[in-house]
């Protein structure tokens, strides 16, 4: 299922033969690590002729924590986007797990999908289905079966917190507790890898590092986890893999670092 | 599979009544535009029924010689009537011709009593199965010896071809006009339906649901709309029927129309055909533009 990055048969992929992102600060981890996520020279321009990313190189191993930084307007969403496929690049590579996603088959697409969890800063519920209904959702639509969608609901229902709050709607729910249920229903599929855009844009401090635990939690678990945001309080503090866009560039990737630049 | 079907419907059904608004919106519609193309049907049918009870009235009269015995008569009654092109023969004597004209003239009496002899030949009415056919009829009589001679009806054939081409013409164009209205206000109906649970549709994308997880509740939910509404305008109808019925006979009086059984049962199939089908096509279209590109 995943393509370990020294079977990668692409040339492309060999242009940068170590992994340049294993750092040196970070607790030893096994060596030759996965490349779940790879983006290779990518330019994105929109239809409107608005160039969003150029020439973005970027190799996320298994396991990282990515904050994704940079003003309104720098790129982060088109990266994620790419990502999950929702849009594909103009120019160069994006790789998932060693699969090239501009040449995946549009069939291909939704299996791709369930193996990413994406939440968004506007939650994105149903307003009309409880919460275990709302996490269920992400089954239903997918094929799997009713008996296995209960266990499944509660696990992650368990992993939020939010078991308490299962049958309620969620307009019953504070901003923190549906951005928890939109990430239980991310991680309903068991993705391997988690992308959060701008996840505590809508939410106050207290609840933004809830939710910053809530991923730091997620990603000790084994999950990659990429996070898209201003918050500059939450990413100084964490000082976790750092990467900065700025106009569609990425101006800086520093593991354990602030939100700004500290030279 | 069975699963997935029973899937789709269930998300159909419940998609129907958890967006009741635009339920009863998209089935309203579906309902007056079946209404409104079932009507147009019906009057398309009458007018039909007109043209072919008018084809019907058309006849060829020959006039037949003084001379003509009753055997003559007789057996060119019979020729005729073996003819495919004749649906009907009828014969009227020359003391028949004298009293209808006395009927219809009683001014002119003198002037016919004065004369010597009864003046009026004798005729035979032929009523054609096509009118169009009037030409091998008419041919055949000119060359029967007891024939006077036979009324040229060409002029009045192709009069009549005219009008009915033009009424049918015009039918045909009206139905398909307004078969496109419809076609076009209730698969954006269906859409704005479809736009409304856009968001759903988003969320569906993104958790990994494939084009047939997304798209067959929709076209179940189409088709569910275009059941209802054609259910709903065969009721309708049927309960129209009578009043229909019987302003179609009181407009077209000489007529022998029955909106018979079969007639009814073509109409209701074709509302439901049609409904059914716009609902689908009407979903079908909507979703499309949702699923990944
Ligand atoms: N669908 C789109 N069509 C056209 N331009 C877009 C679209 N999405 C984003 N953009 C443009 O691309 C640039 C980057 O946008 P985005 O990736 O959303 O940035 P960020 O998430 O960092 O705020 C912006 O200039 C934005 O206006
Ligand atoms: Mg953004």
């Amino acid at each position: 299922m995943v393509s370990p990055e020294t079977s990668d048969s692409k040339p492309s992929q060999n242009r940068r033969p170590d992994a340049p992102d294993a750092p040196d600060s970070e607790p030893p981890k096994p060596v030759p690590t996965r490349i779940v996520l790879a983006m290779q020279g990518v330019t994105k321009s929109y239809p409107n002729g608005r160039v969003a990313l150029r020439g973005v190189d970027l190799m996320v191993p298994e396991g990282d924590f990515v904050f994704l930084v940079g003003p309104s307007g720098a790129g982060k969403s088109t990266v994620i986007k790419l990502l999950i496929r929702d849009e594909l690049p103009t120019k160069g590579l994006v790789l998932l797990d060693g699969r090239d996603l501009g040449r995946l088959k549009r069939r291909d697409v939704p299996k791709v999908r369930r193996r990413i969890g994406v939440v968004f800063q506007d939650f994105k519920l149903l307003p009309n289905k409880t919460v275990r209904d709302n996490v269920g959702f992400a089954l239903e639509v997918t094929g799997a079966r009713a008996k296995d969608i209960a266990p499944a609901v509660d696990r992650v229902l368990r992993v939020v917190g939010l078991t308490g709050q299962a049958d309620q709607l969620p307009g019953q729910l504070s901003g923190g507790e549906q951005q928890r249920t939109a990430i239980a229903r991310a991680l309903v599929h068991n993705p391997r890898l988690f992308i959060a855009d701008e996840p505590t844009g809508n939410l106050d401090p207290v609840i933004s590092w809830e939710i910053i635990q809530l991923l730091l939690r997620i990603n000790e678990l084994g999950v990659t986890v990429l996070m898209a945001t201003h918050n500059a309080e939450v990413v100084t503090a964490v000082r976790k893999r750092v990467v900065a866009l700025e106009n569609g560039r990425i101006v800086r990737d520093e593991v354990g670092a602030a939100y700004h630049r500290e030279d | 599979m069975l699963g997935f079907i029973a899937f789709s419907v269930r998300r159909a059904w419940h998609g129907f009544w958890h967006n009741g608004l635009m339920s009863l919106a998209a089935t309203a519609t579906m309902i007056l535009m079946l209404v409104l193309l079932s009507g147009l049907i019906i009057l398309r049918t009458g007018l039909e029924a007109t043209i072919s009870y008018v084809q019907s009235e058309v006849q060829v009269v020959a006039y037949l010689k003084d001379s003509a015995t009753p055997q003559d008569v007789a057996a060119l009654e019979t020729s005729l009537q073996a003819m495919p092109e004749v649906s009907s023969v009828g014969y009227l004597s020359k003391e028949k011709a004298y009293q209808d004209f006395l009927a219809r003239h009683p001014d002119e009496a003198d002037v016919i009593n004065s004369l010597p002899t009864n003046p009026l030949p004798a005729s035979l009415q032929i009523n054609l199965a096509d009118p169009n056919n009037y030409a091998s009829v008419a041919t055949y009589l000119n060359k029967q010896p007891t024939v006077d001679h036979v009324v040229n009806i060409k002029q009045t054939v192709d009069q009549l071809n005219t009008v009915i081409n033009v009424l049918q013409t015009g039918g045909t164009v009206l139905l398909v006009v307004v078969g496109l209205i419809v076609l076009f206000i209730v698969v954006n109906t269906i859409r704005l339906a479809v736009v409304a649970r856009a968001d759903e549709i988003e969320i569906m994308r993104l958790v990994g649901a494939s084009d047939a997880f997304i798209r067959w509740p929709f076209i179940f939910e189409g088709a569910l709309v275009g059941l209802l509404g054609a259910g709903v305008t065969i009721v309708l109808l049927f309960l129209g029927q009578g009043p229909i019925t019987s302003f179609l006979s009181d407009y077209f009086k000489v007529l022998p129309i029955e909106a018979g059984a079969t007639v009814g049962r073509d109409i209701a199939l074709t509302v439901l055909g049609t409904g059914v089908g716009i609902g689908i096509l009407g979903s079908y279209l909507s979703v499309r533009s949702y699923l990944i590109r």
